[in-house]
């Protein structure tokens, strides 16, 4: 049983999109401007004016974001997540979700100093927010003192859940920059990694705390 | 010409001389008297940089112009037939590009709640799942069976009404598959010895001195790799698909499009670059890899379809739970006299669920007999999951013993002594394990402490098998400007292959693990081992250094007359090739590089046999553990674990340990937490999510502390054995001994919970009064 | 996800204004909802974000020494503000055992309180029980291991989920609620609805109402508090038990108890008769051990949970203890 529409018979869609075209046929670019502050973003928004909020039609919206330092102006729902956007409109695919219900941390990213799963906050509440992510923490291509940690001391073994766990590493560094071994347990404990590579993650944690 | 080379084999620094035929161009085999500059030290993991950076692309992250999303939809119930799917409304959905049933006729026959009925590709993955809600399917629903008791009985409903056929992956033993009758759901007994009657093992336990008999209960086990199953599939032409894929089987993925879609195998290529995590239960294309390729097809589009949480717990694998009835038996001296273990479990639809190792391969004793039997009922079927029967097998096995040991009075590390005294490996593990443990501080007495918490310290012996694969080819290229690239299909779990391959390639050549580059998980390289059966580094690490090896000669080859010599007369270290018996005499490895004709060259290193069969075909480990637990609660926490393992020469102790660590942590969570909790009345999974699939995290690991006893046995050019397996099989029954050192009390079923540890002291306490 | 219209108030009438459609929910952290809506147990037509109105975040002391906690404070705050660790340890004890760091930085005290239940059949899509406004309990006669052991006759056997519930009972918290210009105040004890009364639902809170504020009263002299949730696995996983203590002390003599627990029926569960035992008595390891015991005397345990029972009982008299500076594991 077959069923389908719409299909053009010219074969497989043509190859050599360039990244940026890329990103922009998914509803993204990226702006040279100044972060604006929440209230002038959700002023932009406005579709039915109140000095009392903003509501939102359920279709997409422009958003604006400060992730990593960089503006991003996305077109999305209000139902799309954090998580999403990053992944699906800024290719940001260092951010994971695992489970998609805030259990497991691999989406774990921080907005405005606090860590926060990305699969369960909607975009729309992070605009105007200072979001980090795991492919903020290079600078000129250098890793940071916390990501080599966790190579020296492989803190890692599939990686899949490593970006969400050095989010909240880099959380309580930042913090608490001579934690405890009790405290780095608490601190990545919205974490599953399911190959088990906790002793070495508090190794690589305590290590770049040092 | 083979030629004869003598090594230092043996078990850590107890060495003796053996001689080992090897062929004319393969290394001398590393052996005990090698000091490595790198294999065998803590080299960091070379994608470490782009795991923690979030470069690295999984299977998940593949995102393609164009790109559609695919979603399965599943059946809601666990048995019945489906003769009627109505897709028009859901076909019309914006979006929707292609909706395609997993089997071209109807009816379709449901063994599970969750098996597929049909794959919807859109252009978000929303409206996928939107569309799904507009199919209407008329489910004629039938009796079904979740309960592998119920299952057994004879009026029970049968899950299949044909003979099954065992479906064997890169991840089961070898030699496991059986010819075995089929009754209602009961597929078995699978008897062993062949042919074996229990009279024998049964006179023999009858006039033993001592006996133990108890059944234990083991629970299913989901996979739960953080990355879930999944592909993503592009037709590149009208027969050529290109396929990224979350595999433990680069090869055996591509050989499986190939067929379904009747290509030659160059017309299709996997890459699995990198990979979050499979512990078994990914081997094939599956029926996601399938359908997404048919879905690509239709809709001319890529196609993405990675499964979700819940369905990664029920459709593609779990450790299939067990009922094991083990009965056990010592003669006066503490030697045993027999095993006797009558073993079934469910794998669902699948098959799988024998736990015997154990049981057969750690101790020596005069007779065993074991009956396995599957049942079959409606679920989710079981697959390969980390050592096969395994942890099961060595729950039940290593309580038995336990129990005989304090039966005899014996101690129970000196018990497992006694019943392993031709095993050279286990004899120097226990005592390690007991130096290390601080063992004969050891309170003898179970359930000492005072108060209600209380401490107990556990032991449990492993055991594994050492496999290794035939025919791998690993390429080693170096290019007129020094740089070295080495390049194999196989795919990286994340148990450190890759990084493997780097160490012994840096080792080799004389050179630093950053001068070489290395690409994987690719099947248009050479072929390289399904990830299963802990092969991967046993069975690729001689082809990589036999072609490192075979590079490094062409490169004597060239700076032999450039130094005045003979290409034999040369050595290559810390970046240079010198004459050994002159070091001066030296040239750096890049001007030797230069003067390659062309533009590079490429060695080849093929797996072939091992040189000779190891004297001890098993791989054996033992950890022990120490425990709270709270008498009043239930709630058991494991506080230490000391353990120790062997896998020949390891190859990088750093990734290897953490592959000790992670066996432990999984079996920490298996013994105390992990259950697949199927509702009772309507089949369905109830915890088929993250937060009531309960899975050990930062709080719940204990401290570890592991040793790598080195094993040399020179079968090999680099000597290695894996890992993966061995690490998780003790665990689960070194936390049920520890639990009954601290309360006196047994607890014979896993998960071992409050419920079930409350359990056992309640009966214990009216057994007393 | 259904799409939704997504209301992003400024200030409380803006959230009453937003609530104006029939069709909608309030979101505060949003961690329940979207759980909820991500299944599809929930698909409202609009969201009306209430985290983006500053005026319901904040801990303030009262006029008469009480504490006001605006209801969108984050459990995060709650557990680290110094005050609630000093006059309310039950309270900060509770919000720091909620599921993770990255949850508490996120979720709030009024959406923990009116956080539906966790029952696995309650939360599945595959199931339409009757708190679904189907017509089965589906873990009365099913898989009932981490179910209600007490006020379970009635249908339903779902257990109270919110831990700062417990705490905030124990420490004889009243709730303001508000709908547009109307607020009420009353005791979070009176805030629960039994299954008997209504199995759809948790709460009164009808449609339109908010919860504003939480009011924790001028914490008596000598009032002690403690809260413990017993766990199977440490890192993030619901309680078995969990129990808030507030006593009144006299050196160690009792002078009044609230014994809350939670994870044990429907609603956070008031143990009268464990009080009653303590009352004028000094606390020992004994007595909270006879306190227990009366606080299990009427639980009737399903088929898969009376081991509950026996976790209760000790989760009881230690959280006694530790609420009493006595040590429960003295021999």
């Amino acid at each position: 049983m077959a069923h389908s529409k719409d299909v053009k018979k010219n074969g497989p869609i043509s190859k050599g999109v360039s990244r940026r075209g890329f990103l922009k046929g998914l509803g993204a670019t990226s702006l040279g401007v100044a972060a604006a502050s929440k209230s002038e973003l959700l002023a932009k928004l406005e579709h039915a004016p109140s000095p009392n909020g903003t509501l939102l039609g359920k279709n997409a919206v422009a958003l604006t974001l400060n992730i990593n330092g960089k503006i991003h102006q996305v077109k999305v729902e209000p139902r799309i997540t954090l998580a999403e956007v990053l992944r699906d409109n800024l290719g940001l695919t260092g951010t994971k979700t695992g489970c998609e219900r805030g259990a497991c941390g691999a989406c774990t990213v921080i907005m405005e100093g606090a860590t926060i799963n990305a699969c369960m906050t909607l975009a729309v509440d992070a605009i105007g927010q200072k979001i980090e992510t795991i492919e903020g923490l290079e600078s000129d291509g250098k890793l940071s003192k916390l990501q080599e940690s966790f190579i020296e001391n492989d803190g890692l073994q599939c990686g899949f859940c490593t970006p969400g766990i050095i989010m909240s590493s880099k959380n309580l560094l930042d913090t608490n920059p001579k934690p405890q071994l009790e405290e780095v347990k608490k601190a990545v404990s919205g974490h599953i990694c399911r190959c088990g590579t906790y002793p070495k993650v508090f190794e690589s944690i305590l290590a770049a705390g040092k | 010409m083979p030629r004869e080379v003598t090594l230092k084999v043996g078990v850590g620094k107890n060495l003796k001389e053996r001689i080992v035929e090897i062929p004319d161009n393969a290394p001398r085999p590393w052996d005990g008297s090698d000091d490595l500059k790198y294999v065998g030290k803590r080299v960091p993991r070379v994608d470490g940089r782009d795991k923690t950076s979030g470069r690295a692309k999984f299977t998940f992250d593949i995102q393609l112009p164009g790109m559609l999303h695919a979603k399965f939809l599943r059946s809601k119930y666990p048995a019945a037939v489906i003769r009627k799917i109505d897709t028009s409304k859901a076909i019309k959905y914006p979006g929707v590009k292609a909706i395609l049933s997993v089997q071209d006729k109807l009816p379709l026959i449901v063994r599970f709640a969750g098996q597929e009925i049909l794959a919807v590709a859109a252009e978000t993955a929303h409206q996928a799942a939107e569309a799904l809600k507009l199919i209407e399917v008329t489910y004629d629903v039938r009796k079904f069976v979740v309960d592998k008791d119920l299952a057994k009985e004879k009026n029970a409903p049968t899950v299949f009404n044909t003979q099954v056929e065992e479906k064997l992956t890169e991840g089961d033993l070898p030699g496991e598959h059986s010819e075995v009758t089929q009754k209602g759901n009961v597929r078995g007994p699978n008897i062993s010895p062949k042919d074996a009657t229990p009279e024998k093992i049964d006179a023999a336990l009858a006039s033993s001195f001592a006996v133990v008999e108890a059944t234990y209960r083991t629970q299913v086990q989901t996979h739960s790799a953080m990355e879930t199953h999944g592909v993503v599939v592009d037709w590149t032409a009208e027969d050529k698909l290109k396929c990224w894929a979350s595999t433990q089987a680069v090869f055996a993925v591509r050989d499986e499009l190939a067929g379904s879609f009747k290509l030659p195998k160059s017309n299709v290529r996997i890459i699995t670059k990198h990979m979050g995590g499979g512990f078994g239960a990914k081997f094939g294309v599956g029926i996601y890899g399938v359908m997404a390729a048919k879905l690509a097809r239709e809709a001319k589009a890529p196609v993405r379809l990675m499964l979700d949480r819940k369905e990664e717990h029920l459709c593609v694998g779990n450790r299939p739970d067990s009922v094991q009835s083990l009965k056990i038996g010592a003669d006066n001296d503490g030697k045993l006299t027999g095993i006797k273990l009558i073993s079934y479990g469910t794998a669902g639809t699948g098959t799988g669920a024998g736990t015997s190792g154990p049981a057969k391969n750690i101790y020596e004793y005069d007779h065993f007999y074991s009956e396995e039997s599957d049942v079959f009922t409606n679920a989710g079927p079981g697959a390969a999951f980390r050592a096969p029967g395994h942890p099961q097998g060595a729950f039940a096995l290593e309580q038995a013993i336990d129990e005989l040991a304090y039966k005899l009075k014996i101690d129970p590390l000196e018990f497992r002594k006694i019943n392993t005294p031709n095993n050279e490996i286990r004899q120097a593990q226990l005592k390690i394990a007991a130096e290390k443990s601080g063992w004969a501080r050891r309170n003898p007495n179970p359930g000492a402490d005072k108060g209600p918490i209380k401490r107990g310290i556990g032991i449990a012996n492993s055991v594994w098998y050492y496999f290794y694969g035939r025919n791998f080819q690993v390429s080693t290229q170096v290019n007129n400007d020094g740089t070295v690239k080495v390049t194999n299909g196989v795919q990286d779990l994340g148990t450190g292959i890759t990084t493997v391959i780097v160490t012994i390639a840096a080792e080799e050549l004389g050179l630093k693990p950053s001068d070489i580059q290395v690409s994987i998980g690719d099947s248009e390289y050479g072929y390289g081992p399904a990830s299963g059966g802990s092969v991967t580094t046993g069975g690729l690490s001689p082809a990589v250094r036999d072609s490192a090896y075979a590079a490094k000669m062409k490169m004597f080859e060239i700076a032999a007359p450039m130094l005045e010599t003979t290409a034999d007369k040369l050595a290559a270290a810390d970046g240079k090739i010198f004459i050994k018996e002159n070091p001066d005499k030296s040239l750096s490895w890049k001007q030797v590089a230069k003067k390659i004709p062309g533009d590079n060259f490429i060695a080849i290193g093929e797996r072939k046999e091992d040189y000779h069969k190891l004297d001890i075909g098993t791989i054996h480990g033992v950890q022990i553990i120490e425990v709270a637990v709270d008498t009043e609660t239930g709630v058991v926490k494991a506080e230490r674990v000391y353990a120790v393992h062997d896998c020949g020469r390891p190859m990088d102790l750093l990734t290897t340990e953490s592959q000790i660590n992670g066996g432990i942590i999984q079996g920490i969570s298996y013994a105390l937490f992990e259950d697949r909790i199927l509702d009772r009345n309507t089949g369905i999974m109830v915890n088929s999510n993250m937060e009531q699939y309960k899975i050990a995290g930062a709080l719940d690991t204990p401290e570890i502390e592991s040793v790598v006893l080195n094993v040399h046995y020179g079968q090999s050019s680099t000597g290695a054995i894996g890992i993966g397996e061995p690490a998780t099989v003790a665990t689960a029954g070194a936390v049920g001994n520890a639990i009954f050192h601290a309360t006196g009390v047994r607890v014979r079923e896993l998960p071992m919970t409050p419920d079930k540890v409350l359990i056992a002291l309640e009966a214990m306490k009216g057994a007393s009064s | 996800m259904n799409k939704f219209e997504y209301g992003i108030a400024k200030n409380i009438e803006g959230a009453f204004d937003f609530l104006k459609e029939p069709d909608s929910k309030i979101k505060a952290g949003g961690i329940d909802v979207l759980d909820l809506m991500k299944e599809g147990l929930e698909a409202p037509k609009r969201l009306v974000n209430i985290r983006s109105v500053p005026d319901l975040r904040f801990i303030n002391k009262g006029e008469n020494g009480e504490l006001r906690i605006g209801a969108t404070t984050t459990l995060a705050e709650i557990e680290s503000s110094k005050t609630i660790k000093a006059a309310y340890p039950a309270l900060a004890q509770a919000a720091a055992t909620i599921a993770t760091p990255q949850i508490r930085n996120v979720a709030t005290i009024g959406g923990n309180l009116c956080q539906r239940p966790r029952c696995w059949y309650f939360r599945s899509e595959d199931f339409h029980c009757l708190r679904n406004g189907g017509d089965t309990c589906f873990a009365e006669d099913g898989e009932n291991r981490f179910h209600a052991i007490l006020g379970n006759e009635d249908d339903c056997v779902v257990v109270h989920p919110s831990g700062t519930a417990v705490a905030l009972m124990a420490l004889g918290a009243r709730l303001v609620i508000a709908k547009n210009k109307e607020k009420r105040e009353l005791a979070l004890a009176d805030f629960w609805v039994t299954p008997e009364d209504d199995v759809t639902k948790e709460n009164i809170l009808q449609h339109g109402e908010l919860i504003t504020e939480i009011i924790l009263p001028k914490p008596r002299q000598n009032e002690s508090s403690f809260y413990f949730k017993q766990q199977e696995k440490q890192s993030f996983d619901w309680p078995i038990a969990d129990v808030a203590v507030s006593l009144k002390l006299k050196g160690k003599q009792c002078e009044d108890a609230r014994i809350v627990l939670g994870s044990a029926a429907p609603i956070p569960w008031r143990v009268k008769a464990a009080e009653q035992v303590l009352q004028g008595k000094p606390i020992s390891i004994k007595l909270a051990k006879q306190a227990a015991d009366a606080a299990m005397k009427d639980a009737k345990p399903l088929s898969e949970n009376a081991y509950k029972v026996a976790v209760f009982k000790a989760v009881i008299y230690r959280t006694i203890c530790w609420a009493a500076g006595v040590d429960p594991f003295a021999t």
